[in-house]
């Protein structure tokens, strides 16, 4: 499996717009947040803010991993 | 020798007396329920899930909240206790229980053994149907929930906590001018309501940029009491305070 990231911003209707599409073989499988600094001790991780087809979880995960 | 009055069950009395008004007999037969009163710090459980207790705990200050955790840690929780609530009352019949309680701050609470409390319900039916009443109303505020959680938005859902919380804690006199203490973590909220902590954060700061609260060191203040009940859709019949609140 392949993952590929493409730049996005996401009207959030937050200051968390910074966003990342996440295709799996060509297909969308999540839309990762950077989150603002609104969220302090939290600020720069990414959230999943949708996730599709198996990234889709109850509750949303946040992770620090890069996805620069 | 007559027993010595006890104050303690000054909240419990404001309780029932919100659901249903109590005759002189029965108010003095809850004043003399022979209690244990205990100081609890916070996050501490008062009862787990499977736990057999034997007693039941009457939140005399402070909140307490009902919950359960997920196999794999996550965290729901039911429901928020304030002073005057027993949490567990449903230990009287339902032997094992199902969930568990734990206070949200620092608390004091009274333990009542299920012997005198079974013994009050018997002594006095109608001290029972107003028990019964109130687990009725706490089904109806469960039902509310399930709505909220499976059909609010995020900001219609917290909204619609603030006004509950506000009606709960003004009925027994905890709350007034729009405005109380709300001792809740944005994590507390997303574990009721099923919502990410930054989604509730995210509300926070639209209810705040919008003018409708003030949410500052663990008080709440609303400024805008129609606009906040219009958002959360909220109606507080399922409250059935139509005894009126003291």
């Amino acid at each position: 499996m392949s993952l590929q990231l493409q730049p996005v911003r996401v009207k959030t209707g937050s200051h968390d717009t910074e966003g990342q599409l996440v295709f799996s073989d060509g297909f969308l499988v999540a839309v990762l947040v950077r989150l603002s600094q609104d969220h302090e001790e939290e600020a720069g991780l990414w959230f999943l803010e949708a996730g599709f087809d198996g990234a889709d979880r109850a509750t949303q995960p946040k992770f620090a991993v890069n996805a620069d | 020798m007559a027993p010595i009055p006890n104050h303690s069950m000054d909240m419990l009395i404001r309780k029932l007396d919100s659901i249903a008004r109590l005759s002189d007999k029965e108010r003095r037969a809850v004043e003399q329920l022979p209690v244990t009163v205990r100081p609890l710090g916070q996050h501490q459980d008062i009862v787990r899930e499977k736990d057999r207790p034997s007693q039941c705990c009457l939140l005399l200050e402070g909140w307490a909240c009902r919950y359960q955790v997920l196999s794999d840690g996550k965290r729901q929780i039911f429901s928020f206790h304030i002073s005057g609530d027993i949490p567990d009352l449903q230990s009287l019949h339902l032997k094992v229980m199902d969930h568990s309680v734990c206070t949200m701050t620092q608390a004091t609470v009274a333990f009542i053994p299920h012997e005198a409390m079974l013994e009050l319900t018997v002594a006095f039916p109608g001290l029972a149907a107003t028990l019964w009443r109130d687990t009725l109303v706490d089904g109806a505020i469960f039902r509310e929930w399930m709505t909220g959680m499976g059909r609010r938005s995020a900001l219609g859902s917290i909204a619609h906590l603030f006004c509950e919380m506000y009606v709960k804690l003004e009925a027994v006199g905890l709350a007034r001018d729009r405005t109380y203490k709300l001792p809740l973590t944005q994590q507390d909220i997303g574990d009721a309501l099923g919502l990410s902590n930054v989604h509730v954060n995210r509300v926070l700061r639209e209810l705040r940029g919008k003018g409708l609260i003030t949410l500052q060191s663990h008080k709440l203040q609303i400024h805008d009491w129609a606009e906040l009940n219009k958002l959360g859709d909220f109606d507080p019949t399922y409250l059935h305070l139509d005894r009126g609140a003291a």
